[in-house]
């Protein structure tokens, strides 16, 4: 193959592709996870109405300050993603509604500090970055949301796109200078925030392109997707990377990507089938320890929750007799990559000792929360 | 809303139970930790543990 180098040009491949700017570096270019959409661990594609603060795909949080006002599925509307996807966070809005001054609707992702350290936001070498995204809306004009610290600290970064036509896909670009002021986050704390407005007041939206101390998610002037009943916000692709260039999305291997999503949650659980948890032992005649395993070790200790099929979600086996019960998991000890679950009432009768071989029944899961 | 938890072998609280489901660890990075001591700032306190 030959390479041309050009002064104007960059270099010219001999197929006649370009590259006309310089790469930004290699390895987790793209500090957005699950930014192609594909993993969806809670849900597996359901449509939901998520309340406030809750995950819908893996890392993407819904923001809304009123109830009920938008439904968030993977892959909403069966549309066709853009080329090199095949997935979409799809948005739909449920009513025509006017938001009020405090509201807030949005879809964000928090990035962990230790992901984004070497951005230096906050002092006198902070980095640009480039946000980069698929966006597709039945509506049309100008969008906006922010980037900001996330922690409470009030310093965002409000930001406009145009979506040109209706029910079609755009690519977006939008470079953001690197703040010299804030105060961002460290290790394994909130370090920044992307979010996406679906509709705002005005406590939370300010001028866009200039960083402000105060905590906005929207820009003014801005659509709002919650206004309009049955509006949709498709988006996928969403890319934050270090320089001033959006450059091509940054496709990662499955098992890796869904690596990346279990630091952050992790789903015990299958809809087809039952789903092998771990070996337990009786600590009394009703509870059980159980060891249960983690693919990668978590950002915190996590919270615990469960979602039952016919009231119960364990199955604790002594050969071939189980025992299903309901029992609202507790976290003990934490292992390198594992924890011990105890698990008080699910059954009786036991032996401290007895070894169980313990599973989640079909359609139930227990969840692994150590969200940002 | 919250009820503390033990979990043997402790015989103080290490958690809370959030509405009768979601078991939350006195873990300082956890996130609904975080959100659970705000509650408690805000002058509420959770149900005692089952002895």
């Amino acid at each position: 193959m030959s390479v041309i180098v050009d002064g104007s040009n960059g270099l010219i491949f001999n197929d006649a592709s370009t590259q006309t700017t310089a790469a930004t570096g290699f390895g987790f270019k793209n500090r957005i996870i699950n930014g192609d959409m594909r993993i969806d661990q809670r849900n597996a594609g359901a449509n939901t109405t998520p309340s406030n603060g809750s995950y819908t795909l893996d890392r993407w949080r819904v923001q809304a300050s009123q109830s009920s006002k938008f439904a968030v599925q993977q892959n909403s509307g069966s549309v066709t993603p853009p080329s090199g996807f095949k997935n979409y966070l799809g948005v739909l809005s449920a009513s025509a509604y006017s938001v009020l001054t405090n509201d807030y609707f949005g879809i964000n992702q928090f990035v962990e500090a230790y992901n984004m350290a070497d951005f230096d936001w906050g002092s006198a070498t902070a980095k640009a970055v480039t946000l980069s995204f698929w966006v597709r809306s039945s509506l049309t004009g100008q969008f906006g949301g922010a980037i900001r610290t996330g922690d409470g600290s009030n310093y965002s970064y409000p930001f406009v796109y145009t979506i040109n036509a209706a029910n079609t896909w755009e690519q977006k670009a939008i470079t953001i200078p690197g703040p010299t002021s804030g105060t961002w986050g460290t290790g394994n704390a909130v370090g920044l925030d992307v979010w996406f407005s679906l509709g705002t007041g005005s406590t939370y939206t300010g001028t866009a392109s200039t960083w402000a101390a105060s905590n906005y998610v929207n820009a003014t002037g801005s659509v709002s997707v919650v206004g309009t009943s049955g509006a949709t916000w498709y988006v996928t692709g969403v890319q934050l990377e270090k320089g001033s260039t959006a450059t091509s999305f940054d496709y990662r291997d499955y098992g890796n990507e869904l690596r990346m999503c279990q630091r952050y949650c992790v789903v015990y659980g299958d809809s087809g089938q039952y789903t092998h948890l771990g070996i337990g032992t009786a600590y009394n005649a009703t509870a059980l320890n159980i060891t249960v395993g983690v693919p990668v070790p978590m950002r915190t200790g996590p919270a615990l929750s469960t979602v039952t099929s016919g009231g119960n979600w364990l199955n604790a086996y002594v050969g071939a007799s189980g025992t299903t019960s309901n029992p609202t998991p507790q976290l003990g000890e934490a292992g390198v990559s594992c924890y011990r679950i105890y698990v008080p009432g699910a059954g009786s009768g036991w032996t401290a000792g007895q070894s169980f071989w313990c599973q989640v029944i079909t359609s139930a899961k227990l969840i692994l929360i150590a969200e940002l | 809303m919250y009820k503390l938890a033990i979990t043997p072998p402790a015989t103080e609280p290490n958690g809370v139970i959030k509405e009768s489901s979601i078991f939350i660890p006195f873990i300082a990075d956890n996130t609904d930790y975080q959100k659970y001591l705000e509650w408690v700032a805000e002058g509420n306190t959770p149900e005692p543990a089952d002895e």
